[in-house]
């Protein structure tokens, strides 16, 4: 099954305030304020609120108030951990003026509104969470989904060619990863190494990567992890904001210019909107030496919302629709062996071309609309019932390098391959309200409805299916530990309609499967603290692994479903520890992913003859795979304003079935930045400069005589960034920033790019980047 | 209570947009009549100044995948003699068959056959075609013979378009046979 509640996700936002008030010079301070719920607005019943370094928290009321007495005056760091909620900090100044005010009121001492945002999360508490967003996110502006993840330790891209990246969590991918759209499980033809998620990123405010199993929230696929992709809430009752957002970059010539703007309904209470489009123009895509034919992007996307609040009520309807058409370099089209051959010997392609714009067969095209309603009610006993629905059309065209050559076809200029897949899902989740404070929970159907219409190449079949999950969850909090566990079953049922021999063949398939999660996360001090989760997630074979059967032109292989396929299954663990100090913080995390029934393309000793002459026959076929690594991360300021950050991500996959490697695991990488603060003058603020090296080692666990290149070596990658704010006024300002990708123009080829056997990567990068705040 | 209602009508409203769009995938399939397909290869040797015709022919009708090839045949060929050489390209996969050789020579600048025999001196092919640029194409030809002997002679249609330049450099493979070559 799959998500629910969607919005949910994002969803809490506090607003404290912070009153200091002394009666005598002494420990008479105290904090007071609300929490509240981001996404409902509605007041938070049972969140700890405590002061780190005090051992005593205390709970919010019914009303969501708190209130911490007999504080010395100080400099205090606040934080507020919730069940089913991101732990967040803000630090509270309680010095100034307490000596002078402690006759006055209540009132007159108030020293300002502290406003915290955190962000409700449905991912497991007990499994690592990263989440890019704000300054961090801003960097990765104009870079495609897959590519704006890049910095996430243990996260890595699969690509075609340069324009096309699918994220890669702990070695697994496309349909081992899952995505949450803006709350909605995205559904693309996500079988395909060449379809990239079809979102843009400049929806989003916050994409956070949950690495491990997860399928007891999320349902199946989320064997790898999950992306959450999420945009933020809406502004109820406020003024008008936005902001503009234009990146150029040197490669490609490219350039993309993104805007929103949001706000409320001045006369109309309670209501809120955004607006939001993109635009995204690239040319041909430049290795260090040579051009690349036809590497050309297109992409224009927009998204609407709006929504209402009135006391417990909530309700936001969203429509988003993403539409690109990018070219495929035409020197990777293999007609047989003795192509992909010659090429490989060439060492570089035998097309040569300059720099163009256009984009010309091998091209795909694909749009992507989503529409969705949620509705939330807040009851107010604090138990919350959520509904969400949504209904996404993908609608995927692939143009083949050769038109058809009879003529009165060719005019007609169709796609050699149609896939418009329809899917609308349903998600009702149950939050009870909190039990004796401490322990909360939720209940929660999805269902989903599934139909694919194919045309042209015969490729996969079309298929109707339909999915039903159902989940429960708990969590019991204390100020030291957190625990949780959840229980999942699911159910699918799959029907696949093809044509073989000019018949029409029907198939029928069903799965069942449950999926449990247990966790612990243990709060040593304000500094140390340690998780530990085990969880199970599980993925139905997919239709092409089920029904392929014919030559995959860019692999030059022949490959073969196999529809008696079983369900696979992970189990994972992963563990994590996490220290921070002021000056610096270390988190070790460490993974073994078990999954059972893995599938794969399992090379068969004969070769297959076609008219293309004889190409390497692969089966699809199960087997056991064990996914063991370790993701570190730490970062030191060893002078003041200057902060190295190492991060490094290690992988060992085994095949425990037939003792050997799998083919397409991403090598181990070291990830280093040295990074300098500039102290902010005037109107200037956030300045930085930082240099950057990426180290990516050669993968030597490959299976023998698989593949028709070993491997590339291992490179080195340099890179430079910079970057400002200049406050205009109040209500303005503008962001700058440099970043030159590739510094010295290396040559190199990564084995995560099915390109490899074809050209060199990307040569070096250079982009400029502004942003333009207004309002709020 | 008003809260209710605006409940009742956002759960009927979404139950309709739900089940509106269900459809059955089934209905829609059906054969592809515009994707193109090699499936039959035929290669007409006429010895030079009688009417001996000798025919060899590579045949997979369901395309690739699903069935094996049903036809492979072995190309026997006399010693030191010279033949007229004539391909036929085919679709049979689709009712009527449909004739490739005439698209092929339709777009004749955008495609050249290929005939390499090993060892070499088994059989020498020279064009006797060319397109509109003064390029061979190879939809006929004449091969020579050599010496008795046993090899092999690949037969190689080059996709070129816009590429063209009388070598086989260019483009991709639409057609890569390797035929059993007996000249006795």
């Amino acid at each position: 099954m799959h998500s629910f509640r969607n919005l949910l996700l994002t969803v809490l936002l506090a607003l404290f305030t912070a009153t200091a008030f002394a009666q005598k010079p002494a420990c008479e301070c105290f904090v007071k304020g609300v929490v509240k719920d981001r996404h409902t607005g509605q007041p938070i019943v049972g969140a700890t609120v405590l002061i780190v370094g005090e051992s005593n928290g205390v709970f919010t009321d019914q009303n969501g108030r708190y209130e911490l007495r007999n504080l010395c005056p100080g400099n205090y760091t606040l934080e507020c951990r919730i069940i089913g909620y991101s732990p967040f900090q803000q630090k509270v100044d309680l010095t100034a003026g307490h000596e002078e005010n402690f006759n006055l009121l209540e009132q007159e001492v108030h020293l300002h509104d502290v406003e915290i945002t955190a962000h409700r999360t449905d991912a497991p508490s007990s499994q690592p969470l990263t989440t890019i967003s704000g300054a961090d996110l801003d960097k990765t502006r104009g870079q495609t989904l897959g590519e704006s993840l890049r910095g996430v330790t243990g996260v890595t891209t699969l690509q075609t060619g340069s324009s096309i990246s699918k994220p890669v969590i702990h070695g697994l991918h496309s349909n081992r990863v899952l995505i949450m759209n803006n709350g909605i499980r995205q559904e693309g033809q996500q079988w395909g190494s060449e379809h990239a998620p079809e979102i843009d990123p400049f929806i989003a405010t916050r994409i956070s990567v949950v690495k491990g199993a997860a399928g007891v929230r999320y349902g199946s696929d989320a064997i790898g992890g999950v992306i959450l992709v999420e945009p933020e809430e809406l502004p109820i009752d406020q003024p008008v904001s936005g902001e503009l957002n234009a990146v150029g970059f040197s490669n490609g010539r490219q350039g993309v210019l993104s805007g929103t703007a949001q706000g409320g309904l001045g006369f109309l209470k309670g209501f809120g909107w955004r607006a939001q489009g993109t635009i995204k123009r690239g040319g041909n895509i430049r290795t260090p030496n040579y051009f690349l034919d036809n590497t050309g992007i297109s992409e224009n996307n927009f998204s609407l919302a709006a929504g209402y609040r009135n006391k417990g009520l909530g309700i936001d309807v969203f429509y988003s629709r993403f539409d690109t058409q990018i070219g495929i370099f035409s020197g990777s089209h293999i007609g047989s062996v003795t192509d992909l051959l010659n090429v490989i010997q060439n060492g570089e392609p035998f097309v040569k071309s300059g720099f163009s714009y256009a984009i010309n067969r091998p091209n795909q095209n694909a749009t992507h609309e989503l529409l969705k309603a949620e509705t939330h009610y807040q009851f107010q006993n604090g138990n919350r019932l959520q509904w969400t629905i949504a209904r996404q059309y993908n609608n995927r065209n692939e143009f083949d390098l050769h038109r058809p050559r009879n003529d009165s076809i060719a005019a007609l200029n169709h796609p050699e391959l149609t896939f418009k897949l329809t899917s609308l899902t349903n998600d009702v989740v149950w939050d009870h309200k909190p039990i004796a404070q401490k322990v909360t929970g939720q209940i929660g159907v999805s269902t989903l409805y599934q139909y694919n219409l194919m045309s042209g190449r015969p490729l996969i079949p079309n298929f109707n299916q339909f999915n039903i999950g159902v989940f429960w969850i708990e969590r019991y909090v204390t100020s030291k530990w957190e625990l949780e566990a959840g229980l999942r079953y699911d159910y699918r049922t799959l029907k696949t309609y093809r044509i073989v021999n000019r018949e029409k063949v029907a198939d029928h398939f069903d799965f069942s499967n449950f999926s449990g999660t247990a966790g612990a996360t243990r709060n040593f001090s304000d500094r140390f603290s340690a998780r530990l989760n085990v969880g199970t997630a599980w993925r139905a074979p997919n239709v092409s692994e089920l029904f392929s059967d014919g030559v995959h032109h860019g692999a030059a292989a022949y490959e073969k479903g196999d529809a008696t396929l079983q369900p696979e299954k992970a189990l994972n663990s992963i563990a994590s520890v996490k220290y921070a100090a002021p000056k610096w913080s270390v988190e070790l995390g460490a993974y073994y992913n078990y999954i059972s029934d893995f599938i794969y393309l399992k090379p068969q000793p004969e070769p297959i003859l076609t008219i293309r002459g004889a190409f390497p026959y692969f089966k699809y076929t199960q087997t056991d795979a064990s996914f063991k690594g370790i993701d570190v991360s730490g970062s030191w300021e060893f002078v003041k304003r200057t902060t190295v950050t190492s991060k490094l991500s290690y992988l060992r996959v085994y095949d425990e079935r037939n003792d050997g490697y799998l083919v397409m695991i991403p090598p181990n990488r070291l990830d280093n930045q040295l990074k300098y603060q500039l102290a902010n003058h005037g109107k200037w603020k956030d300045g930085f400069i930082s240099i950057g090296n990426l180290l990516v080692a050669e993968q030597k666990r490959v299976p023998a005589n698989s593949d028709f290149l070993p491997p590339p070596k291992a490179y080195s990658l340099w890179s430079l960034q910079a970057g400002a704010t200049l406050r205009v006024s109040e209500k303005q300002q503008l962001e700058f920033g440099i970043n030159v990708q590739n510094l010295f123009n290396t040559v190199y080829r990564d084995y995560l790019n099915r390109f490899r056997y074809y050209a060199d990567d990307m040569g070096r990068n250079a982009s400029l980047r502004l942003k333009w705040k207004f309002g709020a | 209570m008003r809260m209710n209602r605006k409940l009742t009508w956002m759960l009927l409203a979404g139950m309709t947009m739900a089940f509106v769009q269900c459809k059955d995938s089934g209905e829609a399939v059906e054969p592809d009549d515009e994707n193109e397909l090699i499936t039959s290869v035929t290669l007409k040797f006429t010895e030079q100044g009688t009417s001996n015709v000798s025919t060899f022919s590579f045949k997979d009708p369901d395309g690739d995948g699903g069935n094996a090839a049903t036809k492979f045949d072995t190309i026997s060929l006399k010693p030191n003699k010279t033949y007229t050489l004539a391909i036929e390209l085919l679709d049979e996969s689709k009712t009527p068959v449909n004739d490739i050789t005439k698209e092929v020579e339709k777009e004749s600048d955008e495609h050249l056959f290929v005939y390499t025999a090993t060892p070499g001196a088994l059989l020498t092919y020279s064009y006797g075609d060319k397109d509109k640029n003064n390029y061979p194409i190879g939809l006929t030809g004449s091969a020579v013979t050599g010496a008795a002997g046993d090899g092999k002679l690949k037969v190689q249609l080059r996709h070129q378009p816009g590429a063209k330049n009388g070598t086989p450099t260019p483009g991709s493979d639409d057609v890569n046979l390797d035929f059993i070559l007996k000249v006795k």
